[in-house]
C-alpha cells in the first residue's frame, strides 16, 4: 500500500506543476504576447479564446490536484506511520498552504471562467487575472524544500518561487504555441499570425530565461556551494543534467528566435513554418525533462548538507572509465544467499554476488544496444535490407530484461510479481523499462516495413525513447546511503540525458527535410551508440 | 511466424490501418492515448522525491557513545524543521527487530532527542521515519554500535 501511495504522491505532484504552469503560464502569454484589449482581430478570436479556455481549465485542474495531494499526504502519512495524521496533520504548514492554494486556484479558475471569457478583451480582466495568480504563486513558496531550511529560509522560499514562475512561464507559453500550430492546420485564417506570435514571444522567453538563471544561481549557489558538491552528489549531478538540457532547449530557443527575426526583417518565413514548429515539439521533449529533472532534484540532500558523503572525483571518473564488460554472471542460488545480509538493517553485509549481478546485467545490456546501433546505422544504406528488423533487438533486449532484472522477484526469484511490483518503486520502475524496452522493439519492427510515407507509428518510437530517458532521470535507488546512490544514480541519469538527445534527434528526422532531418538521425543514432557505451562499462559500487 | 505474432501482438492495440490514414480521427486518438499512458507511468514511475530529502547532519551518537546498560538520550539535528507529531523512530537490534522508542523535540528547530533504554553490547541502529516541514516524508537508518569501555 506504501508503494502505491508513493506514486500517486509523485504522480499528483507533477500534475500541480504541470497545471500551474499552464494557468500561469497562460495569463502572461495574454498579457504580454496576445494584448487583446490593443488589437482585436476576428481571426484573433480564437486564438484568445483557447488562451482563456487553457486558465480556467489549468487553475480548475490545480485546484482539484492540490485538494487531492493534501488528502494523498496524510493517507501517505497514515499508511506509513499506521496511524491517523489527525489533528497533527492539520496544524502543519503543508496543509494550510495546501489548502490556501487551493482556494487561490478556484478564485483564478472562476473568475477566467465567469469573467474572463466574456471579457477577453478588456485590459482590467486581464489585470484582474495577473493579481490573482499573485496569490497562487506566492502561497506555493510554503510547500518548497526552503520552507522546511533554518538558514536564508524567506530569501530560498522567495527564490525557489521565482524560478518555478519563469519554468511557467516559458512552459505556458509553449503550450500555447503547440495549441495555436494545431489551430492554424485547422483554421487558415490565423496562419499569418504564426510568425508575428512567434516574434512576439522572444522578448517573453528571454524574460523567462533571465527570470530562471537569476533565481537559479542563487540556489545551486546556498545549496551546493562546491565544486565536489557539484560532481560528487546526486543533486549536483542532476543539477549538471539539468544546465545541458537547458543548454539544449536555448539552442531550441535560438533556433526559433533566428527565424522569426529573419521572417520579420526579410521576409523570409520559410523556416518559421517548416522547421520551427518541429522544433517547439523537440524544445517541448527537452521542457518536460527538465520538469522531472526539477522533481528528481527536489528528492536529494543538498550536498551543503552531506559533506561527509561525498563521493570524490576519482569515484565519479571510475565510474565512467572503460573496461572489459562482464560476460559471465554469478549463479542464482550465489545471489539470493546473500540478499537477507545485503537488505538486513543491523549488521548488513555487502554482497559481491549482487554487485556482479547488477554488473552483468548493465553490461550485457550494453552490448545489445551497441549491436542495436551499429545494425541501424548499416540499415540507412539500402543494399541492407536485413538490417531494417534492428528494432527486434530491443525485444531481445526486454526478454533478457525481464529474467535479470531483480532476481529477488518472479519468475526467478520468491517473491511474487504483483507483490513486488506494486510494493517497491524501483522494481515498477525496472518492470516498466522492460515493457518499454518491448514495445520499442515492437511499434519500430513496424514502422519501419510501412510503405505509407504519413503514417504516424514512426513517431512512437521517439515519445518512447524520451519516456525512457524520463525514466533514466528519475530513476532511484532510495533504500543505499546516498554516496552509494549517487554513484549509481550518475550512469542512470547520464545515459537519460542521452536518451532525450535521441528522441529528439529521431523526432526531428522525422519531421525535417534532408539535410537537417539527416544530420538529426545521425545525432540519435550516435546518442544511442554513447548510451551503449556507457552501459559497456558500467560498474556497480558494492553494497 | 515472429513476424505473425508480433503482427498481431500490435494489432490488438493500435493497427497500423489506423496510422495510415492520418489525419482521420483514429491514428490521433492512438496518439494521445499513448501520451496520457506515457505521461501517467511515467508520473507513477518517478516516486523517488518521496523519501530522500531531510537528513541528519549532526548526531550525538558520534561525540557521546552509548554506554551499556545505560539509558541514553540521542540528540539527532536535521537539515530541516520535522513534525514531530508526525514521526517515528525505532530503535533496531540484531535480527532486524524494531521497537519504538520515544522522541522529544530538541532544543532548537530541527533537533530531535530520542530516548534509548539500557542496552547490551552489540550492534543496533535507530530507523526513523519523519515528516519534514517542506512537506518530505523521511526515512532512514542510522547505525551504531554498543561496547564495553576500553580497560574493562
Amino acid at each position: 500500500m506504501e508503494g502505491i501511495t508513493d506514486f500517486l504522491d509523485a504522480l499528483l505532484g507533477g500534475i500541480d506543476l504541470t497545471c500551474l504552469a499552464l494557468a500561469v503560464g497562460s495569463v502572461f502569454w495574454g498579457l504580454f504576447i496576445l494584448k487583446p484589449w490593443q488589437r482585436y482581430r476576428n481571426d484573433e478570436a480564437v486564438i484568445v479564446h483557447l488562451c482563456v479556455k487553457i486558465i480556467y481549465l489549468g487553475a480548475f485542474t490545480l485546484a482539484a490536484v492540490q485538494l487531492i495531494e493534501v488528502a494523498v499526504k496524510a493517507w501517505l502519512i497514515a499508511e506509513t506511520l499506521g496511524r491517523s495524521p489527525f489533528p497533527a496533520f492539520a496544524d502543519t504548514i503543508q496543509f494550510q498552504a495546501g489548502l490556501l492554494r487551493t482556494l487561490f486556484a478556484l478564485m483564478l479558475g472562476l473568475f477566467a471562467w465567469a469573467s474572463l471569457k466574456k471579457n477577453p478583451h478588456s485590459s482590467e480582466h486581464w489585470t484582474i487575472a495577473l493579481f490573482l495568480i499573485v496569490p497562487l504563486v506566492v502561497s506555493g513558496a510554503w510547500l518548497v524544500h526552503g520552507a522546511g531550511r533554518f538558514e536564508y529560509r524567506a530569501a530560498l522560499m522567495a527564490l525557489t518561487v521565482l524560478h518555478q514562475l519563469g519554468a511557467a512561464i516559458w512552459l505556458g507559453a509553449i503550450a500555447q504555441l503547440l495549441g495555436i500550430w494545431r489551430l492554424k492546420t485547422h483554421n487558415p485564417l490565423i496562419a499569418d499570425l504564426w510568425p508575428l506570435l512567434l516574434s512576439r514571444f522572444s522578448a517573453l522567453g528571454i524574460a523567462a530565461i533571465l527570470l530562471l538563471l537569476a533565481s537559479g544561481i542563487p540556489l545551486a549557489w546556498t545549496y551546493i556551494n562546491s565544486w565536489t558538491g557539484l560532481f560528487g552528489t546526486g543533486y549536483g549531478n542532476l543539477l549538471v543534467v539539468k544546465l545541458w538540457l537547458f543548454l539544449i532547449v536555448l539552442g531550441f530557443a535560438m533556433l526559433n528566435y533566428r527565424a522569426a527575426k529573419r521572417c520579420r526583417a526579410f521576409g523570409f518565413c520559410a523556416d518559421v513554418n517548416r522547421r520551427v514548429p518541429y522544433y517547439i515539439e523537440a524544445e517541448t521533449f527537452v521542457l518536460i525533462s527538465i520538469l522531472f529533472t526539477a522533481a528528481s532534484l527536489s528528492s536529494q540532500p543538498p550536498p551543503v548538507d552531506i559533506p561527509d558523503l561525498t563521493a570524490s572525483w576519482s569515484e565519479v571518473i571510475n565510474t565512467f572509465t572503460p573496461r572489459i564488460p562482464r560476460f559471465t554472471s554469478p549463479t542464482h542460488d550465489a545471489l539470493i544467499a546473500g540478499e537477507a545480509a545485503r537488505t538486513a538493517i543491523v549488521a548488513q553485509t555487502p554482497s559481491i554476488a549482487a554487485t556482479e549481478w547488477s554488473d552483468y546485467n548493465h553490461n550485457m545490456a550494453g552490448i545489445f544496444l551497441f549491436v542495436i546501433s551499429i545494425v541501424g546505422l548499416i540499415s540507412y544504406n539500402k543494399h541492407y535490407a536485413w538490417a531494417k528488423s534492428w528494432p527486434l533487438g530491443f525485444v531481445a533486449l526486454s526478454i533478457f530484461l525481464f529474467f535479470r532484472s531483480d532476481a529477488e522477484t518472479w519468475p526467478m526469484g520468491p517473491i511474487g510479481f504483483w507483490e513486488s511490483t506494486f510494493s517497491n518503486g524501483e522494481i515498477l520502475q525496472h518492470r516498466l523499462a522492460t515493457l518499454l524496452a518491448f514495445a520499442l522493439g515492437v511499434f519500430e519492427y513496424r514502422a519501419r516495413r510501412i510503405k505509407n510515407p504519413d503514417s504516424r507509428l514512426p513517431y512512437v518510437f521517439p515519445i518512447l525513447v524520451a519516456f525512457g530517458g524520463l525514466m533514466l532521470l528519475t530513476h532511484s535507488h532510495v533504500d543505499f546511503q546516498a554516496k552509494t546512490e549517487f554513484l549509481i544514480q550518475i550512469g542512470h541519469t547520464t545515459m537519460g540525458l542521452f536518451a532525450i538527445v535521441m528522441a529528439c534527434g529521431r523526432w526531428l528526422e522525422l519531421r525535417l527535410e534532408p539535410p537537417v532531418g539527416r544530420v538529426s538521425g545521425l545525432i540519435s543514432i550516435a546518442a544511442m551508440l554513447t548510451i551503449s557505451i556507457i552501459l559497456m562499462f558500467y560498474r556497480e559500487p558494492l553494497y | 511466424m515472429l513476424k505473425n505474432t508480433l503482427q498481431q501482438l500490435f494489432s490488438f492495440h493500435c493497427d497500423d490501418r489506423y496510422f495510415s490514414r492520418w489525419p482521420t480521427k483514429r491514428p490521433q486518438q492512438c496518439i494521445r492515448i499513448l501520451l496520457q499512458c506515457i505521461c501517467l507511468t511515467l508520473l507513477l514511475a518517478s516516486s523517488g522525491p518521496l523519501f530522500a530529502h531531510a537528513v541528519v547532519t549532526e548526531s550525538s551518537l558520534r561525540a557521546h557513545p552509548v554506554q551499556p546498560r545505560t539509558k541514553t538520550s540521542v540528540l539527532l539535528t536535521f537539515n530541516s524543521g520535522i513534525e514531530l507529531a508526525l514521526s517515528q523512530v525505532f530503535l533496531v537490534s540484531k535480527g532486524d527487530i524494531h521497537q519504538p522508542v520515544t522522541v522529544k523535540q530538541g532544543r532548537k528547530p530541527g533537533q530531535i532527542i530520542v530516548e534509548l533504554p539500557s542496552l547490551d553490547p552489540g550492534e543496533y541502529a535507530l530507523r526513523y521515519k519523519v515528516f519534514a516541514a517542506d512537506g518530505h516524508l523521511t526515512e532512514d537508518v542510522i547505525h551504531f554500535s554498543v561496547s564495553e569501555p576500553e580497560g574493562d
